[in-house]
C-alpha cells in the first residue's frame, strides 16, 4: 500500500459506496474495484477500517437491564388488560 | 397475468407466533410471557431512541399496550419481532418529544468526506486496529449512545436498527416505511457521523 495514490475521482466513488461494502450489498466487479483502490490509497483505506469499527461497535454495544420497578410497574398494567385481545 | 407467487404471502416460521395464537385464541395471561421476551430488548429500543429513561419507559408502555390492543390483526406474514418494532418505532414517532440532543437537520455526505484527501489520516488509527475486545468498555458504550442520541432522529432510528438491532436493509425499511435506498442513504451518513464521534473521543476527549 502507498499514501501517493491520489485518484479523487475513484476516492469519492468509493466514500459514497463504503457502508454497502462492509454490508455485502455491492455486486463483485464493484467489490474488487473498492478493494483494489483501498490496496493503494491509505486515505481511503483508512476510511474504510474506521467505518468499519464503528460499525463492530455498534453491533458489540451491550444492553442495560431493565429497571425492576418499571418491570414490575408492566407486569402489573398487563395483569389489568382486558382478558381477551379481540374486543 | 400476474404470478400466481405474488399473490401469495411469504410464509415464515417464527419462534413467536405459537405463543401469539395462544394469546389470541384466549389464553390472555401468556401476553406477560410475550413481554417478558421482548422487554429488554425494547427497553434498550427505546432508551436509545429517547434517550430519558422516563420516556424510554413510557414508550416500552405505550408500545406493548399497542401491541395487545392491534395483535388480532397480526397476519403471521412476517416475523413477530419485526411487527413490534414497527409499533414501536410509530409510537417513538408520535411522541414527537424533541430532545435536547437532537436538533432535526439533514446530514450530508459531503461534511464527512475529507475531499482532496486533506485531514486523512496517514495511517489507520490505533482504534480502527486494536482488537475490539481491547476497545470495548462502559465509557466507548456510553460515548456511542451519547453520539446516537446527538444523531437528527430519521438517521438514529436507521442506524439502531441496522447496526445495534441486527434488521436487514430491506426489514428497516419495512419496519420505518421507507425504501431501501434510502435506508442505506440514512445509515451511511449515519456512520459516517458516528465515527466522527468516535474519532473525536479517542483523539480530544480521552
Amino acid at each position: 500500500m502507498t499514501g501517493e495514490y491520489r485518484d479523487h475521482t475513484h476516492c469519492l466513488e468509493m466514500f459514497k459506496k463504503l457502508s454497502e461494502y462492509i454490508d455485502g450489498e455491492l455486486d463483485h466487479v464493484t467489490c474488487a474495484e473498492i478493494e483494489q483502490h483501498s490496496e493503494n490509497c491509505v486515505a481511503c483505506f483508512s476510511c474504510l477500517e474506521t467505518l468499519k469499527r464503528t460499525v463492530a461497535i455498534c453491533k458489540n454495544t451491550k444492553d442495560k437491564p431493565v429497571p425492576r420497578e418499571f418491570s414490575q410497574r408492566l407486569k402489573e398494567i398487563i395483569q389489568n388488560l382486558p382478558k381477551t385481545t379481540s374486543l | 397475468m400476474t404470478k400466481a407467487k405474488n399473490l401469495t404471502p411469504r410464509k415464515v416460521k417464527d419462534n413467536d407466533f405459537d405463543l401469539i395464537r395462544a394469546i389470541n385464541s384466549g389464553q390472555v395471561d401468556k401476553f406477560h410471557d410475550l413481554v417478558k421476551r421482548y422487554e429488554q430488548k425494547l427497553y434498550n429500543f427505546s432508551l436509545r431512541t429517547c434517550w430519558d429513561p422516563r420516556d424510554a419507559e413510557d414508550m416500552v408502555q405505550d408500545t406493548f399496550l399497542n401491541v395487545f390492543r392491534y395483535l388480532k390483526d397480526f397476519r403471521y406474514e412476517t416475523r413477530f419481532k419485526n411487527w413490534l418494532y414497527k409499533v414501536a418505532a410509530s409510537t417513538c414517532i408520535k411522541q414527537r418529544r424533541k430532545s435536547k440532543f437532537a436538533p432535526e437537520k439533514e446530514l450530508s455526505w459531503e461534511e464527512f468526506y475529507a475531499g482532496d484527501g486533506t485531514g486523512a489520516p496517514a495511517q489507520v488509527p490505533g482504534w480502527a486496529s486494536i482488537p475490539l475486545n481491547q476497545l470495548l468498555n462502559e465509557e466507548l458504550s456510553e460515548t456511542l449512545n451519547q453520539a446516537i442520541m446527538s444523531l437528527p432522529r430519521k438517521y438514529r432510528l436507521v442506524v439502531i436498527l441496522r447496526d445495534i438491532e441486527g434488521f436487514s436493509t430491506i426489514e428497516t425499511a419495512q419496519i420505518l416505511d421507507l425504501s431501501s435506498a434510502n435506508v442505506k442513504v440514512r445509515l451511511h451518513r449515519a456512520r459516517l457521523y458516528l465515527r466522527d464521534k468516535l474519532k473525536g473521543y479517542y483523539e480530544h476527549d480521552r
